[in-house]
């Protein structure tokens, strides 16, 4: 992941329309998130417009438009831990950090994501952060978790 | 919307009728077509909010359920294919139950507080028609689409009183940033009709569903506006909106329209069909209609939004108007002829010239050139048809003898494409390529500067502006023509050679010329090009000129060079004919053209312009008169006002030659406050027999379009209009002028300026400073150059430029435009040559002869 170059290497791609699915993949790799530059290319190798490829990748959550933070940020909202609350810590973390799900805080710190399941329905409700998962959280635990960040 | 006016219904082919029994009723329907469909044929309904009949099934709103015989469950109507023997039955208890729970769901999101009220029947009684307008819309009597809401309408047939669901309001802002109409997705029900009918049909892709379940949206990408989305404002999306998310800004709180009649748009010379919605005896709205032969229900931003503001505007000038010493005075007809005939009546050939616009109806031009010809005595009439019929009249009448179809395109194999941007003007050409594309066709495109095609044709080839003809001629020519048309054009031979690889490729071949193309000074070897490709077997040509009725105004004879039915004048058996069928002698001198007047190589001492000023002020002349639906932008001598295209009846023949009617939707209401604008013929036939003259008893329309047809072989009886395609036969040959030579090219530390014309023009007169919509399309005022000669040069965005050609100084701003090639700037001219004011620095530019030009270039240090 470099996340710095501007310009998409297409060469490998045929430009057919079916094509568009591993391209955003390869453009989300080498770029870290889907830029509006990255849009345009495409749209000019398959040749379909940039909103029918915005609204493809709109479409799956893997894809991101937004440069990713310095830290990554998972919200498990799996059976289990949607059963438990995963909702409510999601609404409490776009409080807290001021970003929504898919986005990236303005001080480019941390960016956020809602997945399905994490495999440690035992535990839940869990948040990944990077590669850290922290267990059967609660509102309060989560909050504390992120003023620890903020102390050290 | 639910009115629709089918000029002729569609007939299936026979042999494909299948049986099958719906509601307990044998009906027939055709093959292929889904069980909703088939009950819609045949006169039954099923409720629907997403299905239309033009747009692939999708299978959203989930009302459409029936039973069928056979199949598990409630299969969808509307995505289901009706077969031999089917039994279906559309409506009992059980779906009803499902239906009415469904419906319940979507007004979960959607303001739906007056459908359930208690109160609703007398709150209609009570507040009638006021309380409508509101910022928000929180229920049916807030939304402008109250009287016309599918949603509303199954709500009242299911007897929906209250929701057991709780409601959620979206809370999305209002989008009314774009021009034309607004948006508030907050009565959206996600029905896609709107995504399918611009991606499927317009092939413009502007609109997607964005993201999903519930947070799925609607528009463009990155949260774009439809402006710099790439939208072309066709309006479609509008029309099949069955709430009131999608709206047009200008009939928006009108309410239900009274009727509506089919009539042609007169905006350009595809001839659109357009429904024109009448509320009060006043224009409302237009939409597309349903048009088998040349729209199919697609119209361009012009024919959509902007037919009411240009004739309702509150400068159009309604009563005749004259010069009195330093003042300005209202006339009554009476005294405005006098003030006519006193000057009209003792001229010689030479004294007097008329230039008409090629945006009248038929009636107006046949009108205008007998007047002059027959009355005035000479043949000094010219329409500024000739400026986009450029190069070679006889050319013209050449192309207009060959069949020429703008639905063809839609099953071409390959097309070429040439100086044609399709986003706002000629859009149906637009939509007609895309939908060859679809089917495997494919498209190449040539023009310097990028355009709404080049991005998804096969092959976009960009040269030096000015030489597009010379590609034209090497591709029509053999491999040598290649290389010298590449080498001429500044391209790489190896384009050329792919080029002409896909467009021979194919079964048939159509080579469509953008008007941009016709602007250049030189366009000799564009000529040469048409008449090469012209000559091979499987090829159309299609030449998209401005003008709406500018093959009218060649049939009909108004230009000095051609009697009506685009005879030559020289041809000795047509003048016996006209002379014993107007009774008198035919004018024989060479007549006054447009090039001519505005060179100064001629002075007329009268001069009448009939809808056309191609004028940057008032020309050289002892009395100006002016026939318009506007007053001309310089001082005049006399004003006579014309009715517009919605107060009268006539004709317009399109780019395929059909005749097609414009029909009067408003009354001329003679007062004060109306004014006395009268139809062009009428002006014309009242003046010249108050001039004395004989054969000019025209009492209707009719009578004119009647003589026409006797005349003009092929032009419809007035009671026979069939708008059937013609061919233009042209009897003796048209003698065909020189056009310029070859512009220069860059190199050398100097540029090629292309000066590229902006904006929409109708009877001379400028639509953009009267439709606030188009002024915001306008591009920005400036030169744009490539971002490599911006470097070269030292500029960034917005620096002030100074171009210099020979002869002429401009200064503005730079806009930098990335895919430009190098060396090039263009620079747009504003439509109407009147209202320049206020560009001052660029004036002289504007009024340069040639186009493109070679120009010297640097940053001004101011
Ligand atoms: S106006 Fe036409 S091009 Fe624009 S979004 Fe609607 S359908 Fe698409
Ligand atoms: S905007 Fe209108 S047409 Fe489009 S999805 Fe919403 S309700 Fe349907
Ligand atoms: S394409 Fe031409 S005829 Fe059709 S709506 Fe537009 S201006 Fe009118
Ligand atoms: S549901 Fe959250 S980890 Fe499985
Ligand atoms: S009409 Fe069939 S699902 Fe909407």
């Amino acid at each position: 992941m470099t996340g710095t170059a501007v310009t998409l290497d297409l060469d490998g791609f045929t430009g057919i329309r079916s094509d568009l699915i591993p391209i955003l993949q390869h453009a989300q790799d080498s770029l870290g998130y889907i830029t509006e530059e990255a849009v345009r290319q495409i749209s000019q190798k398959i040749r379909i417009t940039e909103n029918e490829i915005y609204g493809v990748a709109t479409f799956y959550a893997q894809f991101r438009f937004e440069p990713p933070g310095e830290h990554h940020i998972q919200v498990c909202m799996g059976t289990a831990c949607h059963v438990k609350g995963g909702q409510q810590l999601s609404v409490s973390l776009e409080y807290q950090l001021d970003a929504k799900m898919g986005e990236t805080t303005l001080d480019g710190k941390y960016d956020l994501e809602q997945v399905a399941c994490l495999g440690c329905c035992a535990l839940a409700p869990v948040v990944k952060i990077d590669e850290t998962i922290h267990s059967q959280l609660t509102v309060l635990k989560l909050r504390k978790v992120f003023d620890e960040d903020e102390e050290s | 919307m639910t009115l629709t006016t089918d000029r002729k219904n569609k007939k299936m082919p026979k042999e494909e009728l299948i049986n099958l029994d719906i509601d307990g009723k044998q009906v027939t329907a055709p093959k292929g077509v889904t069980v909703h469909r088939a009950a819609e044929i045949n006169g039954i309904d099923i409720p629907t909010l997403c299905s239309h009949k033009d747009l692939t099934p999708y299978g959203g709103c989930r009302l459409c359920i029936v039973e069928i015989e056979g199949l598990r469950g409630y299969p969808l109507s509307c995505n289901t294919t009706a077969t031999e023997g089917m039994k279906v039955t559309t409506e009992n208890e059980a779906i009803r139950d499902i239906r009415r729970d469904v419906l319940q769901l979507i007004l979960s999101e959607h303001p739906s507080t007056c459908m359930v009220c208690q109160e609703k029947v007398e709150c209609e009684h009570v507040l009638g028609g006021t309380v409508r307008k509101s910022g928000v819309t929180t229920g049916c009597r807030w939304c402008p689409n109250e009287t016309d809401c599918e949603l509303k309408k199954l709500v009242e047939l299911m007897e929906i009183e209250e929701l057991d669901y709780p409601t959620l309001y979206r809370g999305f802002e209002k989008e009314r940033e774009d021009p034309f109409y607004d948006r508030d997705y907050n009565l959206c029900i996600l029905c896609g009709r709107c995504v399918r009918m611009c991606q499927e049909v317009r092939g413009t892709a502007i609109l997607e569903f964005n993201y999903r379940g519930p947070h799925a949206t609607i528009g463009p990408a990155f949260g774009r506006s439809h402006l710099e989305a790439g939208c072309e404002f066709c309006g479609a999306c509008v029309a099949v909106c069955p709430t009131g998310t999608l709206y047009e800004k200008a009939s928006k709180w009108d309410g239900t329209p009274d009727f509506q009649v089919v009539s042609t748009c007169p905006y350009c010379a595809i001839g659109c069909q357009l429904d024109l919605r009448i509320k009060d005896g006043r224009f409302s709205s237009a939409v597309a209609s349903h048009d088998e032969v040349v729209n199919d229900a697609q119209a361009c931003l012009k024919g959509s939004f902007c037919l009411g503001e240009v004739s309702h505007h509150f400068t159009r000038a309604r009563k005749p108007m004259a010069k009195e010493g330093n003042y300005w005075r209202e006339k009554t007809w009476d005294e405005a002829f006098d003030i006519a005939v006193e000057k009209l009546k003792d001229l010689v050939p030479g004294d007097f010239a008329m230039l008409v616009s090629p945006d009248m109806t038929n009636e107006g031009l046949y009108a205008s050139q007998k007047f002059t010809r027959m009355v005035m005595g000479t043949n000094a009439i010219d329409s500024t048809a000739r400026r986009s019929l450029s190069g070679r009249l006889g050319l013209w009448a050449d192309l207009f003898s060959r069949p020429i179809s703008i639905r063809g395109i839609g099953n071409a194999s390959r097309i070429l494409v040439i100086g044609l941007d399709t986003r706002f003007n000629f859009s149906i050409i637009g939509v007609e390529i895309r939908k060859a594309m679809q089917k495997g066709g494919k498209l190449v495109a040539i023009d310097p500067r990028e355009n709404n095609l080049a991005r998804y044709s096969d092959l976009w080839i960009q040269p030096n502006p000015g030489y597009e003809g010379n590609l034209l001629k090497a591709l029509a020519g053999t491999g040598a023509d290649l290389e010298s048309g590449a080498s001429e054009a500044g391209i790489d031979p190896e384009l050329l050679k792919e080029a002409k690889e896909i467009i021979e490729s194919g079964d048939d071949l159509t080579v469509i010329l953008g008007p941009g193309v016709f602007h250049y000074s030189s366009v000799n070897k564009l000529i040469e090009g048409i008449t090469a490709f012209a000559s091979k077997d499987n090829t159309t040509i299609l030449p998209l000129y401005t003008g709406t009725n500018a093959r009218g105004a060649m049939e009909m004879g108004t230009f000095p060079e051609l009697l009506p039915g685009a005879v030559s004048r020289d041809h000795s058996e047509t003048i016996e004919i006209f002379e014993k069928k107007w009774g008198g002698k035919l004018a024989s001198d060479r007549g006054i053209t447009v090039d001519q007047i505005t060179s100064g190589a001629k002075k007329p001492k009268v001069l009448y312009l009939a809808g056309a000023v191609p004028f940057f002020e008032k020309p050289d002349c002892d009395f100006l008169i002016v026939q318009d639906i506007y007053e001309p932008d310089f001082e005049c001598d006399l004003y006579l006002p014309a009715s517009s295209f919605l107060e009268s009846a006539g004709t317009l023949t399109n780019l395929e030659g059909r005749v097609q009617e414009v029909v009067r939707v408003e009354e001329l209401r003679d007062s004060v406050r109306y004014g006395r604008a009268r139809p062009d013929w009428w002006i014309f036939s009242q003046l010249a027999k108050k001039l004395g003259a004989d054969g000019f008893d025209y009492e209707y329309v009719t009578e004119i379009q009647r003589e026409i047809a006797d005349v003009v072989p092929g032009f419809p009886e007035p009671d026979k209009i069939d708008r059937e395609a013609r061919v233009t036969e042209t009897p003796g040959t048209v003698s065909i002028p020189e056009a310029v030579g070859n512009p220069g090219k860059a190199g050398d530390g100097k540029f090629i300026l292309v000066l590229h014309p902006e904006g929409y023009t109708h009877r001379g007169i400028s639509i953009t400073s009267r439709v606030e919509g188009l002024q915001i399309l306008n591009p920005e005022n400036g030169f744009y150059i490539s971002q490599a000669d911006a470097d070269s040069l030292g500029v960034e965005e917005g620096d002030i430029l100074l171009v210099k050609a020979d002869t002429a100084v401009g200064k503005a701003k730079a806009r930098i435009e990335k895919v430009l090639p190098e060396g090039v700037i263009y620079l747009f001219v504003p439509d109407s040559l009147g209202g320049v004011g206020g560009r001052k620095d660029l004036d002289n530019l504007y009024r340069l002869e040639r186009n493109p030009v070679r120009v010297e270039v640097t940053k001004s240090v101011l």
